[in-house]
């Protein structure tokens, strides 16, 4: 068996990343949960990471100059994002960030789980 | 030898004086017409002097004139012995006429020296005329006064009333005006002159006749705001009372003048829930955050329980514990929802005695996780005040809010310039001799102009960008604190590490107060 792919979380809200992580393991990826965009940029620093899972609103650093960051290093690296609230003319719909996706909350971890696996170019599920 | 009025009379022995004019014709011509002509008159100016006397009993000193008369026809009657001498010699008559004349003249005299200074006070007409016209000149002024007095009192929108304090101290109207006839419904007619006990209902009279009391005791100018049950309806009216006192001191009189606020204490109170709104609307945004976090939560919780459940994987345990975290996030959304449901109520709340502390607190609460994503920290200290004041507790609430927002927009513009900000220090405080309760915001958002700063409690002023700030929020935030009695200002503040910011201080007075019925003496 491959080792499993490393999925960084980027979330102030500790219960959901807790669910979040909880999911995500049952589904066989190795979960690392950061607080804030800060926190991510630096485990990202310093572990291998497959995919990013991020909120856009954090303390400290928020989910947008994390992903700016992360580009800035890696063009390829699949990026999920979370958010409450994105208007339409968001920034972040601009071709220039993907792989890129946008998932609204409440989100559905399944969707999350499914996104990751598409993304990553995984088999589906049954 | 005693002579007899015949021997007296006797002519005997006299020549007539007309021998000594030598009987000439001429001579004695010239001297019968002119004596004939001065008797004639002296004897007609007594009579016009008897008939002005007669007719003018007005005049002073009438009696003078007929000591005149009198004195005139002697003279006259002694021009006719004149003349009778010059053929017959009676100048024995003659002597006692003068005589008589004489003495009249004399009385005459004595009497006109006598009078001299009291005739010289008598007005003369032209003085008499000059005070008839300064006096007509005062009539004039005083109608002119009198009508535009009236013309005040009739015509003044502001409503004005006259009380008279009885000598038994109770109080009876003596006049009210149209504009106070308008506002109340009451009749002026059937109010004059009656007792205000009999004059008003009960309620409404047993109401002013405590501020009447409180005037006339207290002998000062009152003014306060009272509501009143009135043939029109309710309404809120500011009324001042002036007494006016005799010279023992005695309050004898009390001008009141009212004004009909009704309408304006409605608006404010639109004004105050328009800017509720307005702070809602700019919560908003927060709130949907706030929302979606739990709804996010219980999401991800059942999502993660349903898959262990379909993969066998859901221990007891496990499924109690998720349960447990769901609950407790619907309370939190409840939670919110409650709070701003009350905070958008019309009338907030009610008035009541509250500790100012918990509404910071609950403002505190509604923003600090917002606030937090955009890296700004609200430090409390101090929160343990425990006085009571009286007032709306989501009122104040929403100042505290308002002041965090603006806080809030100060230190992200500083940060524009590059600068570091991003703290909010709220403390409570209840002062040592248990009078006040202190609420200080203070950020470090770089602090406001002091050219500006006198202004920044006015309506609509605002240093903001067009559709950013209504300018609204301080001049309501200063209208809820002042209805609390209390006051709110603002000063710029150097905070550690060469920081800068505003603090703005609620002070609010610890004993409850009722504000819809304060009272204002003044000295």
């Amino acid at each position: 068996m491959p080792d499993p792919l490393h999925i960084l979380i980027a979330e102030d809200e500790v219960l959901a990343a807790m669910a979040l992580e909880d999911f995500l393991s049952l589904k066989g990826f190795r979960v690392t949960v950061a607080a804030n965009g800060a926190e991510a940029l630096e485990r990202y620093g310093r572990e291998q990471v497959h995919a990013l899972v991020t909120d856009l609103r954090m303390p400290r650093m928020d989910g947008q100059t994390l992903i700016r960051e992360i580009r800035d290093r890696d063009a390829a690296l699949p990026v999920v994002v979370m958010t409450g609230y994105l208007t339409e003319d968001s920034d972040l719909k601009h071709e220039r960030w993907k792989p890129l996706e946008i998932l609204s909350k409440p989100v559905n971890p399944r969707i999350i789980c499914e996104t990751l696996h598409r993304m990553l170019g995984l088999p589906l599920e049954a | 030898m005693a002579l007899g009025l015949d021997e007296l009379l006797d002519t005997s022995g006299f020549v007539p004086h007309g021998v000594c004019l030598l009987w000439r014709p001429d001579i004695l011509a010239l001297h019968v017409a002119s004596d004939m002509l001065i008797g004639l008159s002296y004897f007609s100016i007594p009579v016009a002097l008897t008939y002005f006397v007669m007719r003018r009993r007005d005049v002073e000193f009438g009696w003078m004139a007929l000591l005149f008369a009198l004195f005139i026809i002697a003279c006259g009657s002694t021009h006719f012995l004149m003349v009778w001498t010059l053929w017959s010699p009676d100048y024995v008559l003659e002597g006692l006429v003068k005589a008589v004349t004489a003495l009249a003249s004399l009385g005459t005299a004595a009497a006109l020296w006598w009078l001299m200074p009291r005739l010289l006070a008598l007005p003369s007409p032209k003085q008499l005329e000059a005070t008839n016209r300064a006096l007509e000149q005062e009539i004039t002024i005083r109608r002119q006064m009198e009508m535009r007095y009236s013309s005040f009192f009739n015509n003044l929108a502001e409503a004005l009333f006259i009380v008279q304090v009885l000598p038994d101290g109770d109080f009876a109207y003596e006049a009210i005006n149209p504009a106070l006839a308008r506002a109340t419904g009451l009749d002026p007619e059937r109010l004059r002159d009656r007792r205000v006990r009999d004059a008003l209902a009960p309620e409404a009279a047993a109401s002013v006749i405590s501020r009447y009391v409180a005037c006339r005791d207290g002998g000062e100018s009152i003014d306060y705001e009272e509501t009143l049950d009135l043939p029109v309806g309710q309404r809120v009216f500011h009324t001042m009372l002036v007494p006016v006192k005799d010279a023992a001191g005695r309050v004898v009189q009390i001008l009141g003048s009212g004004r009909d606020v009704t309408e304006r204490k409605r608006l404010q109170a639109e004004v105050v829930q328009t800017s509720k709104l307005a702070t809602l609307g700019t919560l908003a945004a927060g709130m949907a955050h706030e929302m979606s976090q739990p709804l996010n939560v219980i999401r991800l919780w059942t999502e993660n329980m349903l898959s262990r459940l379909r993969d066998n994987l859901l221990e007891p345990q496990r499924a109690e514990r998720s349960l447990t975290l769901v609950i407790e996030q619907t309370d939190r959304m409840a939670k919110l929802i409650d709070h701003v449901r009350t905070f958008g109520r019309r009338d907030g709340g009610g008035m009541q005695a509250f500790t100012p502390a918990r509404c910071v607190q609950s403002a505190v609460e509604l923003v600090r996780h917002q606030y937090a994503l955009e890296d700004i920290e609200i430090i409390e200290s101090a929160t343990s005040a425990q006085l009571p004041v009286t007032g709306r507790p989501l009122e104040l609430e929403q100042v505290i809010l308002n002041l965090f927002s603006n806080a809030r927009d100060a230190i992200i513009a500083l940060r524009a310039t590059d600068r570091e900000a991003g703290r909010i220090m709220v403390a409570v405080s209840d002062d040592r001799d248990g009078q006040n309760v202190a609420i200080q915001v203070t950020d470090d958002g770089g602090g406001i102009d002091p050219s500006v700063l006198p202004q920044i409690f006015d309506p609509f002023f605002t240093t903001k960008e067009v559709g950013k700030g209504s300018g609204l929020g301080l001049s309501i935030g200063y209208g809820i604190i002042d209805g609390m009695g209390g006051r709110i200002d603002a000063r710029n503040v150097d905070l550690e590490g060469g920081r800068r910011g505003v603090r703005f201080t609620i002070t609010l007075p610890s004993q409850p107060v009722s504000s819809s019925d304060r009272e204002l003496s003044h000295a």
